[in-house]
């Protein structure tokens, strides 16, 4: 790709990105009403780690500001990616109507218009990061910060990608509705808590089929210094990130080769 | 002049019961699909307080045995009513399709009440089914603490699942002001979750919490029917648990029933 074209793509990127945010304030209740609900499922989460760690000091040796900054890690990507690469999610009802139809024709990449939306605004994955690594007694080194922003947009992307790789599902299974993706998206909730608790299934889904640890988890162990094997991982993330993108490109060519329209 | 032979009708919220189980069963695999959901959080409240118990014998008077019992049924019971129970409500609002509800001579609110309880009968059977194969052969749940513990356990997971029918109702009921559904239906999914007990025990919830919690009607939907279960709660305060959970139940009818009424003389039909 020239850099001229790579500014094309992204010229044409924040435009369509604007004209979401129009569609989105024109309906300004409905959205105030979803990031309400945004914010009290994450409460929901709180609400369980604040009363856990009142009754026990730690768990496997986590206390409870390490949990929270495993939990500010998991969010701020999370958050960024719902302010900027939601689009995936429409994709299936899109293929279910042949919508899909219209996105191909028009003299734009396909990914580029299924990418933009604005779903939601918070900033509460932030303020959890920021308690989280405060208060945990964390050493904060020159590279801390460098290292915390690179983990953040990896992480941004990697979840972005694995949105359009869990979402491609409905290229195969022709169903309007199916819960698959949103099963795939929830087990970032695993990464949200230190992978030691886990038995291995999980370890390895959340490792190497979905890498949500490597957003939140490997970080964690390399931001507090914790004394494990697997801290090396944390400096893995933009690996784990590139090699996410790159299976999800696949996957796509792969998705839009397969696709046939409903006959319109 | 042949004399015509007619069936006897069934009671009519019987039928509309019926229909909605029918339709349940269409949809099995998202009905499947929608309860490997909520184990995600169930394996990760698992393991969580696996490791907490490691630390520790007993909290608040909870053992490792009866932690896991409560984490796997309290998911279960909450499953009762799931995702898309919630979003027909608010969908014949939205597209609509309530004009047809609105002919019929039933009582709108027992009309969906009827729907709930037959999808539910589908997605409970298939859910508390699922929840107690996982839990007696990978988890080792607990039995009822005894017999009469059991009875009374699904009296109150009746009187719970009704209650929390009418709750999930009467909210669906703000459709009618705005269209954002999953705003609404993530935030009371979220209340529910922590007041009813499921994500904690509310003997484990700071005070301020816990004492909103023990007068709310969500306590009926998991932590009473728990607390039988497990024989936390016996005789007379069994009893007194059931009374508070069916006065609530009583209390959630009239409520639902005036705010049907209320957002009914301000119904805006969309494109109907």
């Amino acid at each position: 790709m020239t850099v001229a074209s790579a500014r094309k793509h992204l010229r044409l990127y924040f435009k369509l990105q604007l004209m979401q945010l129009r569609s989105t304030v024109e309906y300004a209740a409905d959205f105030w009403i979803g990031i309400v609900g945004a914010i009290l499922m994450q409460t929901t989460g709180l609400v369980f780690i604040s009363a856990l760690f009142s009754q026990i000091p730690q768990v496997a040796g986590w206390s409870v500001w390490n949990i929270v900054l495993l939990y500010g890690l998991a969010m701020v990507p999370k958050g960024l990616t719902e302010l900027f690469c939601d689009g995936p999610w429409t994709l299936r009802a899109k293929v279910n109507s042949g919508e899909f139809d219209r996105v191909l024709v028009r003299p734009i990449s396909p990914a580029l218009q299924s990418a933009s939306a604005i779903v939601s605004i918070h900033g509460f994955g932030q303020v959890m990061l920021y308690l989280g690594l405060s208060r945990s007694d964390a050493a904060i080194a020159w590279w801390t910060i460098p290292y915390l922003a690179v983990i953040i947009l990896c992480g941004a992307v990697l979840i972005g990608a694995l949105n359009f790789a869990i979402n491609l599902t409905g290229f195969w299974e022709p169903s309007a509705q199916s819960a698959l993706p949103t099963m795939l998206a929830l087990m970032i909730d695993f990464a949200k808590f230190p992978l030691d608790i886990y038995n291995g299934i999980i370890r390895t889904a959340v490792t190497e089929v979905i890498p949500y640890a490597f957003i939140s988890y490997f970080p964690a162990l390399v931001l507090l210094d914790r004394d494990s094997d697997w801290q090396w991982l944390g400096w893995c993330t933009p690996l784990a990130t590139a090699w996410t993108v790159f299976a999800t490109s696949w996957l796509w060519g792969k998705a839009l080769n397969r696709y046939q329209g409903v006959g319109h | 002049m042949a004399s015509q032979v007619r069936a006897e009708p069934r009671p009519k919220y019987l039928s509309i019961a019926q229909t909605a189980f029918q339709q349940a069963i269409t949809y099995r695999v998202t009905t499947l699909t929608n309860i490997v959901l909520t184990f995600i959080w169930v394996f990760i409240l698992y393991f969580l307080w696996k490791a907490a118990f490691n630390e520790s014998a007993m909290i608040q008077g909870f053992t490792w045995d009866d932690m896991r019992t409560y984490v796997v049924i309290a998911f279960g019971l909450n499953a009762l009513i799931g995702w898309r129970i919630s979003a027909n409500m608010m969908l014949t609002i939205r597209t609509g399709d309530i004009l047809r509800d609105l002919t019929r001579p039933l009582n709108y609110c027992l009309n969906q009440v009827s729907v709930a309880t037959g999808a539910a009968m589908v997605e409970g059977i298939l859910s508390l089914g699922l929840t107690m194969v996982v839990g007696l052969v990978f988890i080792g749940i607990q039995p009822p603490a005894t017999p009469l513990a059991a009875v009374l356990f699904l009296v109150a997971v009746l009187i719970g699942f009704l209650t929390n029918a009418l709750i999930v109702f009467s909210i669906s009921l703000l459709t009618f002001w705005t269209l954002n559904g999953v705003g609404i239906a993530w935030s009371r999914e979220a209340v529910i979750n922590i007041l009813s007990g499921t994500i904690i025990p509310l003997a484990m919830m700071p005070g301020w919490l816990r004492i909103i919690a023990d007068v709310s009607p969500m306590r009926g939907i998991v932590s009473t029917p728990l607390m039988i279960y497990l024989g936390k709660a016996e005789g007379s305060e069994a009893l007194a648990l059931l009374a508070l959970s069916a006065a609530w139940l009583v209390a959630m009818w009239l409520f639902a029933n005036w705010a049907w009424q209320a957002a009914f003389n301000r119904v805006e039909i969309q494109g109907g």
